[in-house]
């Protein structure tokens, strides 16, 4: 009995922990950059800020809610003072390690026009969500974020509307066509 | 004068205090009221307690309220890293929430 209680003591605490669920790869590109923010927040290290997030604060609480099931948060945000800076190889390389049948994409946009390009792909493990990527670049920025654990997704969505970002209502439903 | 009053008188006359009456009086009230303990360096004691635990004292509390503000310290910059890292995700959700409204539309 006490084999079995010391092999699972051993077991337990030789348990990966959860940590960035991809590289970012983007350690050469932060020389040419003219601002960059890295942010590696473990699991108790975000814990330990919940305990200083204030509850009357409405940004505050909304954060810390998101963060109780959050095992770790990874952002890396890079601006550059010119176009092309970045290439599409940069986004490629995340992109090979955010596979099925793991990662899913569940969304995209591509703006030919404005030179941007947006992603949000989700982690599931018995379907439940593991984790949470984005990807978003513009001609002079490039940001990943890799946030870890149980994320609640409608908590997610519902950062805007925080941090002085406009509220953005639900699209209209779409009007259904005349039948003539 | 009956019996009775020279009993009386007799029992309050004044009389002297025994040789040394006085002194035995202040020797003793200056022992119960505490008399300095000699340290070896022949400075008194407050209370009897040595003279570092004070010291010590006071320094355990230096110590514990320098911990409790380096704790504080640093739990206020990981909430600054979390809401940066937050305002972040935000901005870029927010993007795209808002590109995907216009395109359905």
């Amino acid at each position: 009995m006490k084999k079995v209680a010391v092999l699972w003591l051993v077991g337990w605490l030789a348990r990966p922990l959860p940590a960035q669920q991809f590289k970012f790869n983007l350690e050469h590109l932060e020389a040419k950059a003219s601002d960059s923010v890295d942010v590696s927040l473990n699991g108790s290290t975000l814990q330990f800020a919940a305990k200083f997030l204030d509850d009357k604060d409405a940004d505050e609480a909304k954060v810390k809610k998101l963060i109780s099931g959050v095992d770790g948060i990874y952002v890396k945000s890079l601006s550059f003072h010119s176009d092309g800076a970045w290439s599409k190889a940069d986004l490629d390389s995340i992109r090979a390690q955010l596979r099925e049948p793991e990662w899913s994409r569940i969304l995209g946009f591509k703006s030919v026009e404005d030179g941007e390009t947006a992603e949000v792909f989700v982690r599931t493990q018995n379907k439940k969500i593991t984790g949470v990527a984005i990807l978003a670049a513009e001609p002079r920025e490039l940001t990943v974020v890799n946030i870890v654990g149980a994320v609640d997704l409608d908590s997610l969505a519902d950062l805007s509307g925080h941090f002085g970002l406009p509220k953005l209502e639900p699209a209209p439903a779409p009007r259904p066509k005349k039948q003539e | 004068m009956d019996w009775f009053e020279k009993e009386l008188s007799r029992a309050l006359e004044r009389k002297d205090p025994p040789r040394g009456f006085a002194e035995r009086v202040t020797a003793r009230a200056a022992g119960q009221g505490g008399a300095p303990v000699e340290t070896r360096s022949g400075r008194p004691r407050a209370f009897g307690l040595p003279r570092w635990l004070p010291v010590a004292a006071a320094l355990l509390l230096i110590a514990g309220s320098g911990e409790q503000a380096w704790r504080r310290h640093q739990g206020m910059v990981a909430k600054q890293q979390v809401m940066l890292a937050m305002r972040i995700t935000a901005g870029k959700l927010n993007h795209i929430q808002t590109h995907m409204r216009e395109a359905r539309q």
